[in-house]
């Protein structure tokens, strides 16, 4: 026990990634709320860089940095265009419950 | 890390120490770095220790001896080795003897170092700690908050991985602009949530807090078994910083490798192999940005009181 708590390696990094992706997951599914939901996927993006980063350094290869850089830019698009289409739907319905955005199913 | 802490002690001692040895020749002068060591004792260190770099001479210019000042000697050399990954400091004498290892330094993740395994359990909890902010919180603005926590852990998580440019990139992008972003659409939208948690169930509650706890579970049992192809390479400090590649006639050729991580390691990779990508990229954005305009541009023809009244006002 007290090795796990002093001797911090590489399988430390890798389940913080899995405990953070975890709290995105449970928030996508969890929240109602467009912005929490939108926030609740940058988590997730970011667990993802940080399991990218913690594999680059175990196997000494830095293109992990490349991707984690792409999918930095990836994922500030997808707030520009998130944050964009929250917007409008608010514009349109005054509140941006995705609950209540259900006119496609009656 | 290690070039700054020299640097640092350089800077110190040229600064503090030197007017110090001058203006009081009586008390015991403090050491001063210098790196001009004879290529005698080069020759002796470079036999000694194989692979040696950063040879150091400690001066003391003035020393009292019987109550008279002597003229400049040398009092010690430090040369620093790599042995598997750590940074070892022996001190030897001008004639090429090992006297002792006076420092040992390691820069490894999976070091035991307990500052290390402190730093990383309260950057560790910032990161989760900010997460589970974001998604229990009712107020908006709280739950921004919480993320920007939450991304500045994982930025110090970055740097414990010898990531400093992400880290960097982290605390600018998301930190920075990407939230400032959701914090002016949450002040544009200005409404509190009437009820964070989605109605289901208890049987679906039951069952799907279930297959989440096994999946967990699963998910860390597997991550805390992942080894490393090569654990000594892998938990040795990364590539970088001054090394002596050459000794010849007792003199180490030194070459300076950039630092893993930096951005001058990272460009290099991104505009070799990654040049697509992040071509790629910048298509990507530019559709980004020209997309959400698109979308959050109020529609002329739609009743929205603000643009009418403004385009009214124009007009």
């Amino acid at each position: 026990m007290s090795n796990i708590l002093w001797n911090v390696g590489y399988g430390h990094f890798l389940v913080l990634a899995a405990v953070l992706f975890l709290i995105g997951v449970g928030g996508v599914l969890v929240r109602r709320n467009a912005l929490i939901i939108l926030m609740s996927v940058e988590l997730m993006l970011n667990a993802a860089n940080v399991s990218l980063i913690a594999f680059s350094r175990m196997w000494g290869d830095l293109s992990a940095h490349t991707f984690a850089l792409i999918v930095i830019a990836v994922a500030a698009a997808e707030a520009a265009v998130g944050l964009a289409i929250v917007v409008a739907v608010f514009r349109g319905r005054h509140n941006v419950e995705v609950d209540r955005l259900n006119t496609l199913r009656h | 890390m290690i070039r700054i802490l020299v640097l640092l002690a350089a800077v110190t001692v040229a600064v503090g120490g030197a007017p110090d040895a001058a203006a009081q020749p009586a008390a015991p002068a403090p050491a001063i770095r210098l790196s001009s060591c004879t290529p005698e004792i080069l020759a002796a260190v470079q036999k000694a220790k194989p692979g040696a770099f950063n040879v150091v001479c400690h001066k003391t210019p003035v020393r009292m001896v019987d109550g008279k000042a002597q003229a400049a000697r040398i009092d010690s050399i430090h040369a620093d080795v790599m042995q598997q990954g750590k940074r070892l400091t022996f001190e030897l004498s001008a004639d090429g003897r090992v006297g002792g290892m006076v420092d040992e330094h390691s820069d490894l993740v999976g070091s035991s170092s307990k500052g290390m395994a402190l730093l990383f359990w309260a950057f560790a909890a910032a990161a989760v700690g900010g997460a589970l902010f974001v998604v229990t919180r009712r107020n908006l603005i709280a739950a921004v908050m919480g993320m920007v926590g939450s991304f500045l852990g994982i930025a110090a998580i970055y740097m414990m991985l010898y990531a400093q440019f992400l880290a960097v990139v982290q605390m600018l992008v998301y930190a920075g602009a990407i939230m400032v972003l959701f914090v002016f659409v949450v002040m544009i939208l200005n409404r509190p949530e009437d009820e964070p948690v989605a109605p289901s169930g208890r049987a679906g509650q039951a069952l799907g807090g279930l297959a989440i706890v096994y999946l967990v579970g699963r998910l860390i049992l597997m991550l805390v078994q992942v080894q490393p192809p090569d654990p000594a390479a892998a938990m040795a400090a990364p590539p970088g910083g001054v090394q002596c590649v050459a000794w010849a006639a007792g003199a180490c050729t030194r070459q300076e490798t950039y630092d893993w991580g930096s951005i001058t390691a990272v460009g290099t990779d991104l505009f070799g192999p990654g040049l697509f990508p992040f071509e790629a990229i910048s298509i990507l954005l530019l559709l980004a940005v020209v997309g959400a305009i698109a979308v959050a541009r109020p529609l002329h023809g739609e009743d929205d009181a603000p643009a009418k009244a403004r385009s009214e006002g124009v007009a």
